[in-house]
């Protein structure tokens, strides 16, 4: 039976990692910080995948970020998923080649669709991750925003989605800009603008911050798995208690042996190559 | 451990991941584009992510595709094909019109139909029956995750081996065992500690 | 006080320590307790009292009926906002300067402003300010003892000075973070009630001891009684009326009146939009820290736990990260302003730590608790 994923987001901006507060962002540390308090080489046994966005306001310096993605990504044994800024195929090459699995796309699905076409082509339709980020207008409309939510798009949340639906997308990553940061729970209305058509599997982020509000999107039909970028609520043991207790109440999430661990004998490679 | 073994690099795939992961088991692997890395290795893994064609057109346009032959047929080399990589060593895929694989498994591939209101791709941990007496799943539970990524795939039928299944929307191969042939559609280096038993398995050959 | 009595909540993370705190039969504090009680409470009816409150002091545009201390930060922001644009009031709202002001909270009181409130500047003297501070730090461990004082007494002079009744402050501590329930059900106090619960007693010695003349100590003084008889005022508390929700008000500011967060995570916690003002508040949260055993990511993360942010395990794990931090990033500001030496600043901390809850290591006062 396929599984539920639970996903973990990292927010990279020049160097550090980022809290996102509707979208305004607030410096959490280095990647000695996130080793230290998350230690991914044993939290990274708790989560399905990791997403790395590179959400520097500003100009992007694609080697750093690269560089970051392969110190994450060395003792990482789940799938990656890299993006932030990324349109081109020599971008997606450098960050596939860094470690990742999976590029994610946003701006460049309102500004060149024929792009991820490209990219699509190039590296697989299951190679590209859709980020669409919504906000409720002042009418409570869903309204879809690109350029890390500075540029409101004009057409419908509902027909941007359709168009999306029928672009050669991997998966649809959809992210709430009023519930982002704030632990208030996913906003689950955002699914309503789905499109019929839709084929691809559905990640939902914004406003997670404990296990329960994980519980609530998990056991959404409509979606295939929930993503978090609370770099604050799940330091320490954070991520592998949620997945216990979700396991507990009967999430169908994936399951490993971590005693494995010890069968393995390991002997960590130090040689030259 | 005194085992070599060389990735593949065709242009296409996360090598690094399947690297680290084989790093991570104490086994120095080499990621190479060359015939003679080819020949020289003591066993090889075939990565990919991707589509078949422009990845058949990489292997034939460089001669890696004779290099992998020649290694595996003839000198019976062990091959661990992951996805694409498992795809690529099939008889051909549907994917962009009909495309000639290397032959290694004979099964062809094909798409998933989303027609049963399934997402396509397949995406996500899923759950792998193990074949008999197979090699890649010793140690581990009968039914055991692992992480897939894929529109296409092959179906078990007739196919002779040791076949390790998934359903979604019916059976496919999950996983192939045949004399020094290995496969796997799903990816073990991104299976957290069920994939990096299953790459054990493969190295302790 | 020894390790062994230490109780926490077991819902939020308030500690056994903190004066006034008392705990129920299932462990819970009293501000959990409140704020289940508050799930509810007849709001409507509070409702009602409100606009009794405010109809009875409307000016209708003609004069400012009603006085908000703000800071530029979230609380008084959120008052004011609601005074203005909910309820039609005409609110004049006050600065109480602070000694070590931060940039971020410059800013932030200037958008408040220029998001259009009419607003009163109030600098102290200086020297008076400083004086009371320091005495305040030395002798009693709170290092902006002056500003306290302050609030309170300024914020009704300048009410009794433009013939305002009615004074808003935002959240009444003591109810909704464990202490004194007075006030829980009677939402109009006086200035008597002010000053003993707000300058924990010792106000009046303090003034008196200072040696600053009565010009100086002006802003520092509540008004005579025979003023205050002929200018009555009703001081109250907003989270009277309305469920008090510390990040409701942080989403309305930061929407409505140009609040800002810090690019950074604030100094002994984990938040980056709260106490952005002032550089004293890290040292105040520090000597709370090492007095009680608890500092501002203790109190940040119950906070998000009773608005069911976080857990009570994800809670811990924050605290144990973040809490008691030494406010290195100003040391060399404080010993600026309070004109004393690292040796002679650290002393007094040192005075404050309490021994039963930490030990000295490394130059460093270290917890011998842990939190369970």
């Amino acid at each position: 039976m396929l599984k539920k994923r639970l996903i973990f987001t990292l927010l990279y901006n020049n160097g550090q990692f980022m809290l996102s507060r509707n979208f305004r962002l607030q410096k959490v540390g280095d990647l000695g910080w996130l080793q230290t308090n998350y230690d991914f080489s044993k939290i990274s046994f708790s989560i399905d995948e990791i997403v790395v966005l590179d959400v520097t306001r500003g100009v992007r310096d694609l080697d750093r970020f690269c560089d970051s993605m392969r110190a994450l990504a060395e003792n990482c044994f789940v799938p990656i998923a890299a993006g932030g800024g990324v349109g081109d195929i020599a971008s997606a090459r450098a960050l596939l080649r860094s470690g990742a699995d999976k590029i994610v796309v946003n701006s460049v699905i309102a500004e060149a669709p024929s792009s991820v076409v490209t990219l699509a082509r190039e590296f697989g339709q299951q190679c590209i991750v859709a980020s669409v980020d919504l906000r409720r207008d002042s009418d409570g409309d869903l309204q879809v925003l690109t350029k890390s939510g500075s540029r409101p798009e004009m057409e419908s949340a509902y027909a941007y989605l359709s168009r999306l639906a029928e672009m050669p997308v991997g998966e649809l990553y959809l992210n709430s800009i009023d519930r982002d940061g704030t632990g208030q729970g996913l906003d689950l209305s955002l699914l309503d603008v789905l499109p019929k058509a839709l084929t691809q599997p559905v990640i939902l982020a914004g406003g997670i911050g404990n296990a329960s509000h994980m519980y609530q999107g998990l056991t959404d039909n409509r979606l295939d798995a929930v993503a978090t970028a609370h770099l604050f609520n799940f330091v320490g043991d954070g991520l592998i208690r949620a997945r216990q207790a979700l396991i507990k109440d009967g999430i169908a999430l994936a399951f490993w042996d971590l005693d494995i661990l010890s069968r393995l004998e390991v002997n960590r490679w130090r040689g030259i190559h | 451990m005194g085992t070599t073994i060389t990735i593949i690099d065709y242009g296409m795939g996360n090598l690094r991941s399947v690297q680290n992961a084989l790093h991570y088991l104490g086994v120095g692997a080499v990621i190479s584009n060359s015939a003679a890395s080819i020949a020289s290795a003591d066993a090889l893994v075939l990565p990919g992510v991707g589509s078949f064609r422009p990845a058949m057109l990489a292997l034939e346009s460089t001669g890696l595709d004779q290099a992998i032959r020649d290694a595996v047929l003839t000198k019976g080399r062990n091959i661990l094909g992951i996805c694409l990589g498992m795809q690529l060593m099939g008889t051909s895929s549907t994917e962009d019109g009909v495309t000639q694989g290397l032959g290694l498994i004979p099964a062809p591939v094909e798409r998933f139909s989303d027609r049963d209101g399934r997402k396509v791709p397949h995406i996500g941990f899923n759950t792998v029956t193990a074949a008999a007496q197979s090699q890649l799943m010793r140690g581990m539970q009968d039914k055991t995750d692992f992480y897939f990524v894929h529109s296409y795939r092959m179906s078990p039928l007739g196919l002779a081996g040791r076949v390790s299944t998934c359903d979604y929307g019916g059976l496919f191969v999950a996983a192939y065992e045949q004399a020094n042939i290995f496969a796997t559609q799903f990816h073990p280096e991104k299976s957290q500690t069920n994939g990096l038993l299953l790459l054990k398995n493969f190295l302790a050959l | 006080m020894s390790v062994q009595n230490l109780r926490w909540c077991q819902n939020c993370l308030a500690m056994s320590t903190r004066p006034r705190l008392t705990f129920d039969t299932r462990g819970w504090c009293n501000a959990c307790v409140w704020t289940e009680k508050k799930k509810t409470l007849d709001w409507d009816a509070r409702l009602v009292q409100l606009r009794q409150l405010l109809d009875k002091h409307r000016g209708n545009g003609r004069r400012f009926d009603c006085l908000v201390p703000v800071s530029g930060g979230k609380d008084g922001s959120y008052v004011a906002y609601n005074l203005k644009h909910k309820y039609g009031m005409s609110p004049l709202t006050v600065t109480v300067t602070s000694a070590l002001s931060l940039a971020l909270g410059d800013e932030n009181l200037k958008a408040f402003v220029n998001s259009g409130y009419n607003h009163i500047s109030i600098n102290p003297a200086y020297n008076a300010m400083r004086v009371l501070n320091k005495t305040g730090f030395v002798e009693m461990g709170f290092p902006y003892y002056g500003w306290l004082i302050a609030i309170h007494t300024a914020v009704i002079q300048t009410a009794i000075g433009f013939g305002i009744g009615l004074v808003f402050y935002g959240e009444d501590g003591e109810v909704e973070y464990g202490g004194s329930t007075e006030t829980e059900k009677n939402p109009i106090y006086d200035v008597h009630y002010q000053r003993r619960i707000y300058l924990e007693g010792g106000y009046e010695k303090v003034l008196a001891s200072s040696g600053l003349s009565d010009e100086e100590l002006y802003f520092f003084r509540f008004p005579e009684a025979n003023d205050l008889e002929a200018h009555p005022i009703d001081l109250t508390h907003w989270s009277y009326y309305e469920n008090w929700d510390p990040y409701r008000n942080y989403l309305v500011a930061k929407e409505h009146c140009g609040l800002k967060e810090a690019e950074e995570t604030n100094p002994g916690t984990f938040t980056n939009f709260a106490q952005n003002d002032q550089a004293l508040y890290a040292l105040h949260t520090y000597l709370m820290y090492l007095k009680f055993g608890f500092g501002r990511a203790n109190q940040d993360a119950s906070i998000e736990i009773r608005r069911g942010a976080m857990d009570r395990q994800q809670a811990v794990n924050l605290v144990r990260l973040y809490d008691g931090h030494y406010p290195e990033e100003f040391i060399d500001l404080y010993l600026d302003y309070y004109q004393l030496s690292k040796a002679e600043f650290d002393a007094v901390l040192d005075r404050y730590a309490n021994k039963g809850l930490f030990d000295k290591v490394d130059g460093r006062w270290r917890p011998k608790f842990t939190i369970v």
